[in-house]
């Protein structure tokens, strides 16, 4: 007992300050204890107990200060009584502290001389982008000039990029951290009218049924999960998980009562449209809700009198693919054998018995005559496999079942990162080469424009890009070729010298990088940018977002920002001031950001204009305002309610009141989003060629035993990587990347639980040149091919096997985004013809053992279990 | 008083083990709380002979105060910190280190794991002092140290932070 580890208590009079989590969409609230190094005082003892990952101590004002950050003991709204994730549980440890490893911060911008990196000022890093900016604009045009962002790391961020790259410069070279385009991501939810967010948590917590497709919230949204999805106002509730792996989450519903459909990757369309059969064949759909609900013949066609050119699925396709009303869609379901219990259990894996009780336990009225209240989430292991079909026809099922504008009675996303994303501007699509069919322009893939060479200057804000994306090998060696394989590189770090040589290297048909980020990001800044500009992130500046149920808080500055790291929105108004638009960029801080953005964010799920207008009444700043309101924040969108404001809970509700008469009403409150307000019922037919051609492409080779090699989301670590790997226990606790194998495919591979592997694809395709489509198949996998626009390249990363029961046979899975080990790699870059979105779940590979890893046979290493041992 | 170094203890080994320290809460002022904290010395406790445990049967005992339950195992394979002949024997408190629930009864003899917890599923693997497996405590869970002498297992002190009492059950 001679040593003493203390984590102090704050004395009496320690500052509160409320804030909510940096990381995962549920957005939990958090409330952070400051007091000065050395302050005497009586301990405040009502203060929550704190373990030591709790505490660090940071710059405040220049002066060392304690901060304890505590899930906030009074949280209401999000995380009732302060309830928690490993990884809110630790935010403290991601605060800039010199003595812990946080101190590999970025502290000051850093450009690449004769390859190494060396410190500049923020003058001679802006004067270098302006200059080598100004030229490519000029000769190369403002196609040439692309930016990859986060799409959720703060209004006031996200604001200020999309004003610069979308509006002031106007490029359609922009993509967000999630996709290669800037595209919609579950657009068959769009599509159908449904808002992803529309949901509040108090929904997911009063269904009596919840089917969960290509998620498991105890993984990637904890708090959702155990708060609400557990509990809520029916904790007995039953869940369906469509999942090829049986986590926690999966095991837990099944102990219960609730299914696992572990569903062959890419087939959700099939089971959606069996279960959704079983429903209709029996006439357990909601029929009442779809008279009142679903749009008829007239309102499908309908569309401010520019007919049905003006719907997106008709820009997405031809004629008559998608569109449907009640009638048309259940002889479509009906009527195609494929739907039948029997060749949906042999095409998607998942017992008939068990399609045939999942429709049950969604549909069938109870003997007194009541419905089971039966709610839709989704998330990426759904969209991101099959995009536009398994979204399109999830919404359909939930539709059918009566979902979609009722509490406990929704349809909608669980959610990846919080919403942070206020667009300055629409997508200057008009500009993008890309187009569908005959039809409309669509987004620009912004990798595949990289691998032709035609991007010669590129800005990143926080995100990996190359990890993130489909074929990462692939758009690494592309990177690597335009950066530091051209003969032209910075030779002097003064302005003229190192724009000239850069301003060389995009006329000679490479590419100038830069990478705004908090940490080095491995391998995109460290090995390959030519700048690199250091943010300051949460806690170090006042920034706004809505979390997963549109509840919009403002997270407080509480700590200073490392050396010179400055929020984006500052940086991209220094650059575009030096770019000629300092009249559209004259901000004097963020809170001018978000009062701006306030009026692009009108009609939209997020929008909080009447906040800033009721600030303004009460002669206070927006930021202020929300200030006021703490960790439970108010829910988007924001309606003024006589001398107030109010919040809304759930979208598309039409007993939602809003409004007083006259003001700007928002039609999403109380209406699906379409035309008519009535929901969209999409057919979604499995034999799609846009869908199937690349489908059947892609199965895994029997003949190189290869697998299905999906990729998703650790719980410990998810969205908090890039922190975790500096936090002492959650960088112990777990390996750097895990495979997950079904214990028989591992055995054939004489594979045991951590042993190190090489998963391998040596046929990733990835699509290439400027294909146009013209007529309707040409955007198909097979007419891409046959007109040499498939490329194939291989791809390979390695992880520790982990022999997991629970995953489906002939299924591996990785996890997403890992330093170091790119699960994306055997993936391919081949985007969804309907929607420019890459089908990231559908990868495939050889899987090898190499050897033993450290961890294998160490007993002070991190588990190996599988991870559903309920 | 107190600077926050990194923890002393940088690899794994010494991190999951991090000896012979304890844990405090501390005010300014003073200390005004102390919790059952790393590699804590405390007086010994008879708690079984190796004899009478049968593999996979939980054994419970309080350790080191009363209400502080803990649980004894023979897991059947060596485990970290294990005792007897296999190294197999261990003992781990039983209370979860995310928010406090209790675990008892959650053994899963077979498969070496304690948990999911019943309030938010957290587990732990026994063979390996106690990590998370997956969940959300923020600390692997305390671990008995135990020695034999003869056949009488006693336990000498704890391993870990113990959450205290008064923390609440979300």
């Amino acid at each position: 007992m001679s040593e003493i580890q203390p984590v102090p208590l704050p004395p009496q009079g320690a500052e509160e300050i409320s804030t909510a989590c940096d990381y995962c969409v549920v957005g939990c609230s958090y409330r952070v204890w400051r007091w000065k190094v050395g302050a005497g005082g009586t301990a405040n003892t009502a203060v929550p107990w704190a373990n030591p990952s709790q505490h660090n101590i940071v710059q405040w004002q220049g002066e060392p200060h304690h901060v304890l950050v505590l899930p906030d003991p009074q949280a209401k709204a999000v995380n009732p009584k302060g309830n928690h994730s490993m990884r809110g549980g630790t935010l403290a440890q991601k605060c800039y502290n010199p003595e812990n490893k946080t101190r590999e911060r970025l502290t000051t911008p850093l450009l690449r001389v004769k390859g190494e990196l060396q410190p500049v000022s923020w003058d001679t890093a802006l004067d270098i982008m302006a200059a080598v900016s100004k030229h490519v604009l000029k000769k190369h045009g403002e196609h040439a000039w692309g930016v990859k962002a986060y799409s959720y790391q703060y209004f006031e961020n996200t604001y200020a990029i999309t004003k610069l790259a979308l509006d002031a410069i106007g490029t359609p070279a922009f993509a967000p951290h999630d996709k290669c385009a800037n595209s919609n991501d579950a657009a068959g939810l769009d599509d159908a009218g449904l808002e992803a967010f529309a949901p509040a948590y108090e929904d997911w917590g009063a269904c009596d049924v919840l089917f969960l497709s290509g998620t498991d919230p105890f993984e990637t949204k904890s708090t959702l999960f155990t708060s609400w999805i557990m509990r809520g106002e029916t904790p007995d509730k039953t869940l369906i998980f469509a999942t090829p792996h049986r986590s926690m989450g999966v095991a837990w519903a099944e102990k219960r009562g609730g299914l696992w459909l572990p569903v062959i990757p890419g087939t959700d369309t099939l089971l959606h449209n069996a279960i959704a059969r079983v429903i209709v064949e029996r006439g357990w759909q909601d029929q009442a809700f779809i008279e009142r609900w679903v749009a008829k013949r007239w309102e499908v066609d309908q569309g401010y009198g520019r007919g049905t050119r003006n719907t997106p699925w008709q820009w997405r396709t031809t004629w008559g693919t998608w569109q449907s009303d009640w009638e048309d869609f259940r002889r479509f379901l009906l009527s195609r054998d494929e739907h039948r219990l029997e060749d949906a259990a042999r095409i998607t894996g998942v017992p008939a018995a068990l399609i045939e009780r999942a429709a049950e336990l969604l549909a069938r009225p109870r003997a007194d005559g009541t419905r089971p209240k039966s709610s839709f989430m989704l998330e990426k292991g759904n969209y991101w496999s099959n995009n536009y079909m398994n979204s399109a026809s999830f919404a359909a099922l939930g539709l059918v079942c009566g979902a979609g504008n009722r509490k406990g009675q929704v349809i909608g996303r669980g959610g990846g990162h919080q919403r942070g994303m206020i667009s300055a501007s629409g997508n200057p699509d008009w500009l993008s080469p890309e187009k569908h069919p005959g039809r409309r322009k669509k987004p620009l893939n912004l990798d595949r424009w990289l691998m032709d060479g035609q991007l010669r200057f590129a800005w990143v804000f926080g995100t990996t890009w190359i990890g993130a994306m489909a074929a990462s090998d692939e758009l690494e060696r592309h990177i690597a070729r335009l950066t530091r394989g051209s003969p032209h590189q910075p030779q002097q770090a003064t302005v003229a010298a190192a724009a000239a040589a850069l301003i060389a290297r995009a006329d000679s048909g490479g590419m100038v990088l830069v990478d705004s980020d908090i940490y080095p990001v491995e391998p995109l800044g460290t090995r390959y940018a030519d700048l690199i500009l250091p943010a300051a992130t949460w806690g170090e500046a006042d920034f706004t977002r809505c979390n997963g149920e549109r509840r919009l808080r403002l997270y407080n500055r509480f700590c200073d920002a490392p050396g010179q790291a400055q929020p984006d929105w500052w940086a991209v108004q220094a650059f575009a001031r030096r770019m000629g638009f300092a009249d559209k960029f004259a901000w004097r801080d963020g809170n001018d950001v978000f009062e701006e953005a306030a009026r692009h964010s009108r009609g939209t799920p997020y929008d909080y204009h009447e906040l800033v207008e009721q600030a303004r009444r009460e002669k206070v700043t927006g930021h202020e305002y929300l200030r006021r309101l703490g960790g439970d924040g108010i829910q988007t969108p924001v309606w003024r309610q006589g001398n107030a404001i109010a919040g809304t809970v759930r979208l598309h509700d039409p007993l939602t009141r809003q409004g007083e008469p006259g003001a700007f009403r928002n039609k999403l409150l109380n209406a699906f989003n379409t035309h008519s307000g009535k929901a969209m019922l999409l057919k979604t037919p499995w034999n799609f060629p846009g869908w199937s051609e690349f489908y059947a492409a892609v199965q895994p080779r029997l003949e190189k035993q290869e697998l299905w090699i999906t990729n998703g989301r650790i719980n410990e670590v998810w969205q908090s990587g890039f922190d975790d790997i500096r936090k002492p226990y959650t960088a112990a606790r777990g390996l750097p990347q895990m495979l997950f194998m079904n214990p028989e495919d591992a055995r054939q591979r004489g594979i045991e639980s951590g042993d190190r592997v090489r998963v391998s694809n040596d046929t990733v395709y990835v699509q290439t040149g400027l294909p146009l489509g013209v007529t309707e198949h040409e955007m198909n996998f097979n007419s891409l091919l046959a007109a040499g626009h498939i490329g194939i390249t291989q791809g390979s990363f390695e992880a520790v096997a982990v022999l997991d029961p629970g995953m489906r046979p002939g299924v591996a899975k990785a996890g997403f985004n890992a330093r170091g080990s790119h699960a994306n790699a055997v993936s391919h870059a081949v985007p969804d013809p309907m929607t420019n979105n890459y089908r990231y779940k559908l990868g495939r590979g050889r899987v090898e053992r190499l050897d033993a890893s450290a961890e294998k046979n160490d007993l002070n290493g991190p588990s190996l279990k599988p991870r559903g041992l309920a | 008083m107190h600077t926050h170094d990194e923890p002393a203890c940088q690899s794994r080994r010494d991190f999951l083990l991090c000896g012979g320290k304890l844990l405090m809460l501390a005010a300014a002022s003073g200390i005004t709380e102390a919790v059952w904290a790393q590699r804590a010395g405390h007086a010994p406790l008879a708690v079984a002979r190796l004899s009478a445990l049968k593999p996979g049967e939980p054994h419970y005992f309080d350790y080191p105060r009363a209400g502080d339950l803990n649980m004894l195992v023979k897991l059947g394979v060596a485990a970290g910190g294990g005792i007897g002949p296999q190294a197999d024997v261990v003992a781990f408190s039983m209370r979860c280190t995310h928010l406090g629930a209790k675990l008892q009864d959650t053994l899963q003899a077979g498969i070496q794991v304690l948990g999911p917890c019943p309030r938010h599923l957290t587990t732990f693997d026994l063979c390996r002092y106690g990590v998370v497996i997956t969940g959300h405590a923020t600390a692997s869970l305390p671990q008995v140290v135990l020695e034999l002498d003869g056949d009488q297992i006693r336990a000498i002190g704890m391993q870990g932070l113990v959450v205290p009492d008064r923390i609440r059950h979300v």
